[in-house]
This record gives structure tokens, C-alpha cells and sequence, in this order.
């Protein structure tokens, strides 16, 4: 007998396991809880966390934004050493074209440089 | 491994290499030699090489090959395309003319490279026939123009401009990419002509309707159609007047060219029909409602305006629902009436602009009431006034006659067997003559009401650079009515070499 292939019906037993994988066991724990353990809560066991310290105050505090302007600056040369790696990995395989290429890539990134600094972005006042 | 040519691709986007060269060098200028300088000599340097380098696109388009094309469509050069070019980089040199001498930052250098590289991103949207590419260019233009919106630092309003622009933006970017990413699972292809391979059999897929309602919303936003167009008039209110302008006259062209593309190429079997009582699933239809919402309610809401900006902004929304018509034909013929129409109106809505600009320096606002007695304050601008107002109107001798006529016509000649889009046309004649009354209202104060104590002139100095480009530009529009061959010879030549 043979079956008509059906791609959907991967995506329904894959559905079935994701729901039955994480459910089964917090449905076991909570029998546990159920059937063995009593209930004693106390000031530890309600904290939020069980280990390190209780925190203090708003989370929204105020950053400088020039710490932002910073982040950004830092931003484009991590994503400049993502392409640069590879570069490196492959230049002697590579023809002029891409070299001169890359070359133009470096140069954006060295004027943004050039005009953050020139603006005074990188000068805390 | 398959290399690229390198050199090719520089000898191909030539022009967009020029221009990027250009903004890097306005930005130079400005930091290196003029920093100490007062603003407006800088905005002078600034415009300068900013019009020096689109001279250099010019030239540098001029010397190209007929046609090319790079890496499979990522970069197209066929006559109308480097016709398109040509067109934007003129918007982009009278864009510059108008935001000189004008007191809104103390960022000038960055605002004219803005400019340039938003100009980069429509050149390359036109001149590409691939969903990537396509994609980058957009966004390119689209960022640009975010920035230029938010460029008056000191005003409120255009900050809340530019967020509206830009949350509206980015939404409708990912509704773009969504449809786009679902029409390649579809079709197997980023390339336009092989989607269009790709979907034939295909045209029931339900997929295939949410890629191509996705795709339409997405589009919809840049050319600010009904209902996407709520944006609009706040971005033409707030924005700094050069930017409003630019998002009103280039960004509107680059987009419509690249929506009739992607409809007429990349969905071309899934055209359907628009026609009365003869509708068929596609995106003639689709296009259809969109183009009847946005000229109904953008001429009607026009009508109580009292901000001449915010007037301009509907009729902007109007004029985009007239231009779709065009895009709706599928044709050869459909695609230079849009290129005739959305070029001149670009032109003359930057005329209008500029008109504007003038009045509000003077007066400190762009309400309709502070246009009284321009006529007789300065005749030129007056009459200057009364030329766009007239063509966006559709009076003849004037280009937005023409323009529509030339879309009427090629919407009525489309190949329905029925009366196919004459419903839609009887439309957009009739909502033309209601945006008759609104023009006219904008010239019954230039022309009749008495000039009162709030025009009174607080500043006294007129602006030589932006009064030459306005007078520039309504003799532009006036020629481009009287001999429209002058733009649609060009243009049919070019559709017909490129093969549409």
C-alpha cells in the first residue's frame, strides 16, 4: 500500500511533538505538587529571585545620549570587521575588481569616521 | 565561483557613482573648508557641488551605451531608464535651488549629501529589474528621506512629520518585503521577467494573492494612495520645504515608474480586468479601487483646507489616483503617459513649493489667507502661481492638461472588450472639475482678496535663488504644455526600444 506524500503532514506531527515536549513534564511537576509537596511559603521562597541581590529603585534611569552616538560608531565598525574577516580569509584568491571594491567599502566607513569626528561626536563635553 | 566585472558595473552606474562621489564631497566642503563660514555662503558651496555633480550624472549618463544590463537585471540601461535619470536629476538640481538661502539648520552639508544619496536610490530603483535591488533602492530613498523630513531640529511639527513618515514607512517595508519574499517562494525568481515565467499556472495560487495585495500596499505608501496616504499631508505640512518638495516630486516619480514595472513585467500574467461590469482577479482591479479612493477623498478633503501645504498634499493623494490610471493601462502607450505625468507633475508641484516657501518666509505661515495680494505684491510669483495651480488643475496650454488627456486616453484605449476603464475615467474627469474649485481658491487670493495687515511684509528681502527657479520652472511647465513632444517624443521612443 502506498501512502501520497504529503508535506503538511510533517508540520502537524512536528506541531504535535512541540506542544506534548514541554507540556509533559510541567504537567507532571504540577501532579508532583498536587499529590506530594504542601504549601509553606515564606519571605525566601517568594523572592524573586533565589540567589543575588534584591534590586533598588526605577529601571528607567537616564543615559547620556552621547552614549548612543558612541553605539552607533562602534556598530559600524563591528559590522565592518564581519566583512573584513572573509576579505582577509580569501585576498589572495581574489581579482583586482573586488580588491578595489572592498577598498571603496573601507572608504565609506573611513569618512563616516572622518565626519563623526570632525563633528565632535567623539568628544564628551 | 562566478566573478563579477567589476568595471562594467562602474561603467554602468556610472551616473549613481558620480553622484554618491558628490555627496561625499558636499560633505567635505562643508566640514573641511567652509565650517567657520555663515550658513549661507555654505548652503551656497553646498549647492554648487551638489549641482556640479548632478551635471556630472548628466554628462556621465549621456556617454552610456544604449543599452546594458549587469549581473541579470540587477542594473538596466535601456533609453528610458536613462530618460528617467535624466528627469530626476533635473528635480534633484531645482530641489537644491530651493532649499537655498533658506534658514532651517545649521547642518548643510549632510542636508544636500542627504539629498544626493536619496537621488542615488531612485536612479538605481528605476534602473532595476530585480526584487533585491529593487528592495535596497527603496530603502536607500526612503531612509534619505526620513532624515530630510526631521532636518528643522528646532521645529516641533517637522520632527512629528518625520515620525509619522517613518513608522508608516517601515511598516509598509515590511508589508514590501513580505509580499516580495512569498512572490520568489512563488515563482522561483528575483529577477521581474522570471516571475513572471515563474507564475504562469499559477495565477489561483491564494499565495499569489497575498504576495500581490502585500506587494500593492507596500508601493501604495510611497505614492501615498487612499488609504495608505496618512502620512501625506502631515510630512508636506512639517517637513522642511525642500524635503517636502523632494518627497513630493522626485521620490513620486521614481516610485510610480517602479510599481508600473513590477505590474506590467514581473506580474504580467495576472493582469486581470478593471472593467465595468467585466471585473477579473489581478491587479488591474486592485489598482482600480485604489486609484477611485484616493481621487475621491483626496480631492474632496482638499477642498476645506485652509494650509496651502496641506492642500498640496491632497491634491497630491488626487493625482496620485490619476496616475494609476496609467499604470492600469499596461501598455506601452500607458507607460509614457505615466512618465509624462508624473515628471511634469513633479515639476510643477515643485514649482509650487517653491511659491510657497517665498510666502511663508514673508509672512511666517502657508495658510491660504496669507496668499492675498500676491498678485499685486509681486506679479511674477503671482503669475507663476496661477500657471501651477492651473496645470495641476488640467487647463489647457498648460503640461497637467496634456498629461492627463495623454493617461485618459491611453486608460480608454486599454485592451477591455467592454468599455473597460471609461467607468473610472468619468470619474477622474469629474473629480478634475472638482479640484478646479480648490485651485481656484488658492488664486481668488492671490488675485482678489485685498492684502491685509497679517501679509505685511516682515522681512523685506526676497529670495533671488528660489524667485529663478520658480520663474524657471513655470516656463518649463508652460512649454512642456505647449509642445509636449518635446518630453513625449523621448519617451515614446523609449518604450518602444524597450520593448514595453
Amino acid at each position: 500500500m502506498t501512502t501520497e506524500y504529503d508535506p503538511y503532514l510533517f508540520l502537524a506531527v512536528f506541531l504535535g511533538i512541540a506542544l506534548v515536549f514541554p507540556l509533559a513534564p510541567l504537567g507532571l511537576a504540577r501532579l508532583w505538587a498536587v499529590l506530594y509537596s504542601n504549601n509553606k511559603p515564606g519571605p525566601i521562597k517568594n523572592a524573586t529571585y533565589e540567589c543575588g541581590l534584591e534590586s533598588k529603585g526605577d529601571a528607567r534611569v537616564q543615559f547620556r545620549s552621547d552614549y548612543y552616538l558612541y553605539g552607533i560608531v562602534f556598530l559600524i565598525f563591528d559590522v565592518e570587521a564581519l566583512f573584513l574577516l572573509p576579505f582577509a580569509v580569501a585576498f589572495t584568491g581574489l581579482p583586482m575588481g573586488a580588491i578595489v571594491a572592498m577598498l571603496v567599502f573601507l572608504l565609506l566607513l573611513v569618512e563616516g569616521l572622518v565626519w563623526a569626528w570632525k563633528k565632535g561626536v567623539l568628544s564628551w563635553t | 565561483m562566478s566573478s563579477i566585472d567589476y568595471f562594467q558595473l562602474l561603467k554602468l552606474a556610472g551616473p549613481e557613482a558620480v553622484l554618491a562621489l558628490a555627496a561625499l564631497a558636499v560633505l567635505a566642503v562643508d566640514l573641511i573648508w567652509m565650517r567657520e563660514a555663515p550658513i549661507r555662503q555654505r548652503q551656497g558651496a553646498g549647492a554648487f557641488v551638489s549641482i556640479l555633480g548632478c551635471l556630472g550624472a548628466g554628462l556621465c549618463a549621456l556617454q552610456m551605451p544604449g543599452f546594458g544590463s549587469f549581473a541579470n537585471g540587477m542594473l538596466v540601461i535601456d533609453p528610458l531608464t536613462l530618460l528617467l535619470k535624466g528627469a530626476l536629476l533635473v528635480l534633484t538640481v531645482f530641489t537644491v535651488l530651493l532649499s537655498v538661502d533658506r534658514d532651517f539648520t545649521e547642518h548643510v552639508g549632510e542636508f544636500f549629501a542627504l539629498i544626493l544619496l536619496a537621488t542615488v536610490g531612485m536612479m538605481l530603483l528605476v534602473s532595476s529589474e530585480d526584487l533585491l535591488m529593487i528592495f535596497v533602492s527603496l530603502e536607500l530613498t526612503s531612509l534619505s528621506l526620513y532624515i530630510l523630513t526631521a532636518f528643522q531640529k528646532r521645529s516641533a511639527l517637522s520632527a512629528e512629520a518625520a515620525l509619522k513618515y517613518f513608522l508608516f514607512g517601515g511598516m509598509a517595508a515590511a508589508f514590501l518585503l513580505f509580499g516580495l519574499s512569498l512572490l520568489y517562494g512563488l515563482s522561483g525568481s528575483t529577477h521581474l521577467g522570471g516571475i513572471a515565467e515563474g507564475l504562469v499556472g499559477k495565477e489561483n495560487d491564494p499565495l499569489l494573492i497575498v504576495a500581490l495585495a502585500m506587494t500593492v500596499i507596500g508601493f501604495g505608501f510611497k505614492i501615498a494612495v487612499v488609504p495608505f496616504h496618512l502620512w501625506a499631508p502631515d510630512t508636506y505640512q512639517g517637513a522642511p520645504l525642500a524635503s517636502a518638495a523632494f518627497v513630493a516630486s522626485g521620490s513620486k516619480v521614481a516610485s510610480f515608474f517602479v510599481l508600473a514595472k513590477v505590474m506590467m513585467l514581473g506580474f504580467a500574467g495576472v493582469h486581470g480586468d478593471a472593467g465595468w461590469r467585466h471585473l477579473i482577479a489581478g491587479w488591474a482591479p486592485l489598482l482600480a479601487v485604489l486609484a477611485l479612493l484616493s481621487m475621491l477623498l483626496g480631492n474632496l478633503v482638499a477642498i476645506v483646507q485652509g494650509n496651502v501645504r496641506r492642500l498640496l498634499a491632497y491634491s497630491a493623494i488626487a493625482h496620485s489616483g490619476y496616475a494609476l490610471l496609467g499604470v492600469m493601462s499596461n501598455s506601452g502607450e500607458g507607460m509614457a503617459s505615466l512618465v509624462y505625468y508624473t515628471v511634469t507633475y513633479g515639476l510643477t508641484t515643485l514649482g509650487a513649493f517653491g511659491v510657497v516657501a517665498l510666502v511663508e518666509e514673508r509672512t511666517g505661515s502657508a495658510s491660504l489667507s496669507s496668499f492675498a495680494g500676491l498678485g499685486r505684491r509681486s506679479p511674477i510669483l503671482g503669475l507663476s502661481m496661477m500657471v501651477f495651480m492651473l496645470s495641476l488643475a488640467g487647463i489647457p496650454p498648460l503640461a497637467g492638461f496634456f498629461g492627463k488627456f495623454y493617461l485618459f486616453v491611453g486608460a480608454i484605449r486599454t485592451g477591455s472588450p467592454n468599455i473597460g476603464l471609461v467607468w473610472l475615467v468619468v470619474v477622474a474627469i469629474a473629480m478634475s472639475a472638482v479640484s478646479l474649485y480648490y485651485y481656484l481658491q488658492v488664486l481668488k487670493q492671490i488675485y482678489v482678496t485685498e492684502e491685509s495687515a497679517a501679509t505685511v511684509d516682515v522681512t523685506g528681502e526676497t529670495n533671488i535663488v528660489t524667485c529663478c527657479a520658480v520663474g524657471a520652472l513655470a516656463v518649463l511647465v508652460v512649454l512642456l504644455g505647449c509642445f509636449p513632444n518635446l518630453l513625449v517624443g523621448p519617451v515614446l521612443a523609449a518604450t518602444g526600444s524597450a520593448g514595453l
